[in-house]
Protein backbone atom coordinates (compact mmCIF):
# COMPACT_ATOMS: atom_id res chain seq x y z
CA UNK A 1 0.00 0.00 0.00
CA UNK A 2 1.08 3.54 -0.61
CA UNK A 3 1.27 6.00 2.29
CA UNK A 4 -1.72 7.99 1.08
CA UNK A 5 -3.85 4.83 1.07
CA UNK A 6 -3.22 4.36 4.80
CA UNK A 7 -4.30 7.93 5.48
CA UNK A 8 -7.48 7.65 3.44
CA UNK A 9 -8.28 4.22 4.89
CA UNK A 10 -7.80 5.41 8.48
CA UNK A 11 -9.87 8.54 7.88
CA UNK A 12 -12.75 6.58 6.30
CA UNK A 13 -12.69 3.97 9.03
CA UNK A 14 -12.88 6.74 11.62
CA UNK A 15 -15.75 8.35 9.73
CA UNK A 16 -13.92 11.67 9.44
CA UNK A 17 -14.05 14.25 6.68
CA UNK A 18 -10.79 15.59 5.33
CA UNK A 19 -11.48 18.85 7.16
CA UNK A 20 -12.03 17.04 10.47
CA UNK A 21 -8.80 15.09 10.07
CA UNK A 22 -6.97 18.29 9.16
CA UNK A 23 -8.24 19.95 12.34
CA UNK A 24 -7.11 17.01 14.48
CA UNK A 25 -3.71 16.87 12.78
CA UNK A 26 -3.12 20.62 12.88
CA UNK A 27 -3.06 21.09 9.14
CA UNK A 28 -5.38 22.14 6.32
CA UNK A 29 -8.01 20.22 4.39
CA UNK A 30 -6.13 20.91 1.16
CA UNK A 31 -2.96 19.38 2.63
CA UNK A 32 -4.90 16.21 3.51
CA UNK A 33 -6.45 16.21 0.03
CA UNK A 34 -2.98 16.43 -1.56
CA UNK A 35 -1.76 13.48 0.52
CA UNK A 36 -4.84 11.38 -0.29
CA UNK A 37 -4.52 12.17 -3.98
CA UNK A 38 -0.96 10.83 -3.90
CA UNK A 39 0.40 14.25 -4.89
CA UNK A 40 2.39 14.63 -1.69
CA UNK A 41 4.14 11.63 -0.10
CA UNK A 42 4.19 11.97 3.70
CA UNK A 43 7.31 10.97 5.63
CA UNK A 44 6.93 7.88 7.79
CA UNK A 45 6.69 10.08 10.90
CA UNK A 46 3.97 12.23 9.32
CA UNK A 47 2.11 9.14 8.13
CA UNK A 48 2.02 7.75 11.66
CA UNK A 49 0.81 11.13 12.98
CA UNK A 50 -2.04 11.29 10.48
CA UNK A 51 -3.12 7.72 11.15
CA UNK A 52 -2.98 8.36 14.91
CA UNK A 53 -5.10 11.47 14.45
CA UNK A 54 -7.76 9.10 13.14
CA UNK A 55 -7.53 6.98 16.29
CA UNK A 56 -5.43 4.17 14.83
CA UNK A 57 -1.81 3.11 14.97
CA UNK A 58 0.54 1.62 12.41
CA UNK A 59 2.53 -1.47 13.30
CA UNK A 60 5.47 -1.78 10.97
CA UNK A 61 7.60 -4.90 10.99
CA UNK A 62 10.06 -6.51 8.67
CA UNK A 63 9.34 -9.99 7.38
CA UNK A 64 11.38 -12.16 4.99
CA UNK A 65 10.59 -11.50 1.34
CA UNK A 66 8.88 -14.58 -0.05
CA UNK A 67 9.83 -14.45 -3.71
CA UNK A 68 9.03 -18.09 -4.39
CA UNK A 69 5.38 -17.50 -3.58
CA UNK A 70 5.36 -14.23 -5.49
CA UNK A 71 6.49 -16.05 -8.64
CA UNK A 72 3.31 -18.13 -8.50
CA UNK A 73 1.24 -15.00 -7.85
CA UNK A 74 2.75 -13.31 -10.91
CA UNK A 75 1.65 -16.28 -12.95
CA UNK A 76 -1.88 -15.92 -11.54
CA UNK A 77 -1.90 -12.19 -12.27
CA UNK A 78 -1.20 -12.88 -15.93
CA UNK A 79 -4.42 -14.92 -16.01
CA UNK A 80 -8.01 -13.69 -16.18
CA UNK A 81 -10.31 -14.09 -13.14
CA UNK A 82 -12.00 -16.89 -15.09
CA UNK A 83 -8.71 -18.76 -15.48
CA UNK A 84 -7.79 -18.24 -11.81
CA UNK A 85 -11.08 -19.71 -10.61
CA UNK A 86 -10.80 -22.61 -13.06
CA UNK A 87 -7.36 -23.35 -11.62
CA UNK A 88 -8.70 -23.18 -8.05
CA UNK A 89 -11.54 -25.54 -8.95
CA UNK A 90 -9.04 -27.95 -10.46
CA UNK A 91 -7.15 -27.92 -7.16
CA UNK A 92 -10.43 -28.55 -5.32
CA UNK A 93 -11.18 -31.52 -7.59
CA UNK A 94 -7.68 -32.91 -7.03
CA UNK A 95 -8.10 -32.51 -3.28
CA UNK A 96 -11.44 -34.33 -3.43
CA UNK A 97 -9.92 -37.13 -5.49
CA UNK A 98 -6.98 -37.29 -3.10
CA UNK A 99 -9.24 -37.60 -0.06
CA UNK A 100 -11.22 -40.37 -1.76
CA UNK A 101 -8.02 -42.20 -2.70
CA UNK A 102 -6.72 -41.95 0.88
CA UNK A 103 -10.02 -43.28 2.17
CA UNK A 104 -9.84 -46.21 -0.26
CA UNK A 105 -6.23 -46.88 0.72
CA UNK A 106 -7.27 -47.04 4.38
CA UNK A 107 -9.93 -49.58 3.46
CA UNK A 108 -12.99 -47.33 3.17
CA UNK B 1 -20.48 -32.86 3.99
CA UNK B 2 -21.00 -31.37 0.53
CA UNK B 3 -18.05 -30.95 -1.81
CA UNK B 4 -17.19 -27.28 -2.16
CA UNK B 5 -18.37 -25.91 -5.52
CA UNK B 6 -18.25 -22.13 -5.18
CA UNK B 7 -19.55 -21.34 -8.64
CA UNK B 8 -22.64 -23.49 -8.07
CA UNK B 9 -23.49 -21.37 -5.02
CA UNK B 10 -23.06 -18.19 -7.06
CA UNK B 11 -25.15 -19.60 -9.91
CA UNK B 12 -28.09 -20.06 -7.57
CA UNK B 13 -27.72 -16.53 -6.17
CA UNK B 14 -27.61 -15.14 -9.71
CA UNK B 15 -30.59 -17.23 -10.82
CA UNK B 16 -32.60 -15.67 -7.99
CA UNK B 17 -31.36 -12.19 -8.96
CA UNK B 18 -29.85 -11.65 -5.50
CA UNK B 19 -27.78 -8.46 -5.22
CA UNK B 20 -24.59 -9.31 -3.35
CA UNK B 21 -20.84 -8.79 -3.35
CA UNK B 22 -18.35 -11.64 -3.00
CA UNK B 23 -15.73 -10.86 -0.36
CA UNK B 24 -13.23 -12.90 1.66
CA UNK B 25 -10.99 -15.69 0.47
CA UNK B 26 -12.84 -16.49 -2.75
CA UNK B 27 -12.73 -12.82 -3.72
CA UNK B 28 -8.98 -12.97 -3.04
CA UNK B 29 -8.65 -15.92 -5.44
CA UNK B 30 -10.50 -13.98 -8.15
CA UNK B 31 -8.00 -11.16 -7.65
CA UNK B 32 -5.03 -13.53 -7.95
CA UNK B 33 -4.35 -14.81 -4.45
CA UNK B 34 -2.65 -18.23 -4.36
CA UNK B 35 -4.31 -19.01 -1.01
CA UNK B 36 -7.24 -21.40 -1.03
CA UNK B 37 -10.54 -21.11 0.78
CA UNK B 38 -13.26 -23.49 1.92
CA UNK B 39 -16.25 -21.18 1.74
CA UNK B 40 -17.90 -18.37 -0.18
CA UNK B 41 -18.38 -15.10 1.73
CA UNK B 42 -21.00 -12.67 0.51
CA UNK B 43 -22.46 -9.35 1.59
CA UNK B 44 -26.03 -8.98 0.32
CA UNK B 45 -28.01 -5.81 -0.20
CA UNK B 46 -30.36 -5.46 2.79
CA UNK B 47 -33.32 -4.22 0.76
CA UNK B 48 -36.57 -6.03 1.56
CA UNK B 49 -37.07 -7.52 -1.91
CA UNK B 50 -33.46 -8.62 -2.10
CA UNK B 51 -33.67 -10.41 1.26
CA UNK B 52 -36.78 -12.20 0.01
CA UNK B 53 -34.87 -13.33 -3.09
CA UNK B 54 -31.93 -14.37 -0.89
CA UNK B 55 -34.28 -16.49 1.19
CA UNK B 56 -35.49 -18.21 -1.99
CA UNK B 57 -31.91 -18.86 -3.07
CA UNK B 58 -31.06 -20.35 0.33
CA UNK B 59 -34.04 -22.69 -0.01
CA UNK B 60 -32.74 -23.90 -3.36
CA UNK B 61 -29.25 -24.28 -1.90
CA UNK B 62 -30.75 -26.32 0.97
CA UNK B 63 -28.87 -24.06 3.35
CA UNK B 64 -28.58 -25.14 6.97
CA UNK B 65 -26.86 -23.49 9.90
CA UNK B 66 -23.28 -24.72 10.17
CA UNK B 67 -22.35 -26.33 13.46
CA UNK B 68 -19.31 -28.26 14.62
CA UNK B 69 -21.08 -31.43 15.60
CA UNK B 70 -23.46 -31.81 12.66
CA UNK B 71 -21.85 -32.11 9.18
CA UNK B 72 -25.15 -31.50 7.37
CA UNK B 73 -25.89 -28.49 9.54
CA UNK B 74 -29.05 -27.63 11.42
CA UNK B 75 -32.15 -26.85 9.32
CA UNK B 76 -33.73 -23.48 9.93
CA UNK B 77 -36.76 -21.61 8.66
CA UNK B 78 -36.17 -18.21 7.16
CA UNK B 79 -37.72 -15.40 5.22
CA UNK B 80 -36.46 -11.97 4.21
CA UNK B 81 -37.04 -10.22 7.56
CA UNK B 82 -35.55 -13.04 9.65
CA UNK B 83 -32.43 -13.13 7.48
CA UNK B 84 -32.00 -9.39 7.87
CA UNK B 85 -32.38 -9.59 11.64
CA UNK B 86 -29.09 -11.46 12.11
CA UNK B 87 -25.86 -9.81 10.99
CA UNK B 88 -23.82 -12.95 10.25
CA UNK B 89 -24.98 -16.32 8.98
CA UNK B 90 -22.57 -19.26 8.81
CA UNK B 91 -24.30 -21.77 6.57
CA UNK B 92 -23.63 -25.06 4.88
CA UNK B 93 -25.33 -25.80 1.56
CA UNK B 94 -25.50 -28.63 -0.95
CA UNK B 95 -22.53 -26.98 -2.67
CA UNK B 96 -20.43 -26.28 0.42
CA UNK B 97 -20.14 -23.53 2.99
CA UNK B 98 -21.61 -20.07 2.53
CA UNK B 99 -21.04 -17.21 4.95
CA UNK B 100 -23.33 -14.20 4.81
CA UNK B 101 -22.24 -11.02 6.52
CA UNK B 102 -24.28 -7.85 6.15
CA UNK B 103 -21.47 -5.69 7.49
CA UNK B 104 -18.09 -7.40 7.17
CA UNK B 105 -15.37 -6.13 9.50
CA UNK B 106 -13.94 -2.80 8.41
CA UNK B 107 -16.75 -2.07 5.94
CA UNK B 108 -20.14 -0.40 6.04
CA UNK B 109 -21.94 -3.19 4.22
CA UNK B 110 -23.31 -3.70 0.73
CA UNK B 111 -23.50 -0.09 -0.49
CA UNK B 112 -19.96 0.56 0.69
CA UNK B 113 -18.60 -2.51 -1.12
CA UNK B 114 -20.82 -2.25 -4.21
CA UNK B 115 -19.49 1.23 -4.95
CA UNK B 116 -16.13 -0.24 -5.98
CA UNK B 117 -17.13 -3.83 -6.77
CA UNK B 118 -16.43 -5.40 -10.14
CA UNK B 119 -18.57 -7.60 -12.31
CA UNK B 120 -16.37 -10.52 -13.41
CA UNK B 121 -16.87 -13.51 -15.67
CA UNK B 122 -15.90 -16.84 -14.09
CA UNK B 123 -15.88 -20.20 -15.91
CA UNK B 124 -19.53 -20.94 -15.18
CA UNK B 125 -21.09 -17.74 -13.90
CA UNK B 126 -20.81 -13.98 -13.88
CA UNK B 127 -20.54 -12.53 -10.39
CA UNK B 128 -19.88 -9.33 -8.47
CA UNK B 129 -16.65 -9.26 -6.50
CA UNK B 130 -15.42 -6.70 -3.98
CA UNK B 131 -12.50 -4.51 -5.00
CA UNK B 132 -9.17 -5.89 -3.81
CA UNK B 133 -8.67 -2.84 -1.57
CA UNK B 134 -11.96 -3.70 0.17
CA UNK B 135 -11.03 -7.37 0.55
CA UNK B 136 -7.80 -6.21 2.20
CA UNK B 137 -9.61 -3.65 4.38
CA UNK B 138 -11.99 -6.32 5.65
CA UNK B 139 -9.26 -8.84 6.36
CA UNK B 140 -7.18 -6.20 8.16
CA UNK B 141 -10.12 -5.33 10.38
CA UNK B 142 -11.04 -8.97 11.06
CA UNK B 143 -7.48 -9.56 12.25
CA UNK B 144 -7.74 -13.36 12.26
CA UNK B 145 -4.51 -15.35 11.97
CA UNK B 146 -5.48 -16.82 8.59
CA UNK B 147 -6.15 -13.29 7.33
CA UNK B 148 -2.82 -12.01 8.64
CA UNK B 149 -1.04 -14.74 6.70
CA UNK B 150 -2.68 -13.85 3.38
CA UNK B 151 -2.51 -10.06 3.72
CA UNK B 152 1.12 -9.47 2.63
CA UNK B 153 0.44 -11.16 -0.71
CA UNK B 154 -2.86 -9.34 -1.25
CA UNK B 155 -1.23 -5.98 -0.45
CA UNK B 156 1.56 -6.68 -2.90
CA UNK B 157 -0.93 -7.62 -5.63
CA UNK B 158 -2.62 -4.26 -5.01
CA UNK B 159 0.70 -2.40 -5.06
CA UNK B 160 1.79 -4.03 -8.29
CA UNK B 161 -1.41 -2.92 -9.99
CA UNK B 162 -3.81 -5.82 -9.92
CA UNK B 163 -5.31 -6.10 -13.41
CA UNK B 164 -8.69 -7.50 -12.30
Amino acid sequence: MKGWQFVREARLRAGLTQAELARRAGTTQSAIARVEAGKEAPTLERLVELVRACGFDLHIRMVPLEDAEWASVEELLRQSPEERVRRFETVLQLATAGRAAMKDARGG
Amino acid sequence: MAEFAPEEILKVLEAHAVRYVVIGGFAGIIHGSPNGTSDVDITPDEGRDNLRRLSGALDELEANIRTAGEPAGVPFRHDGPSLGAVRIWNLTTRFGDLDISFEPSGTRGYDDLAARALRVRLPQVETTVAALSDVIRSKEAAGRLKDQLTLPTLRRILEEGNPT
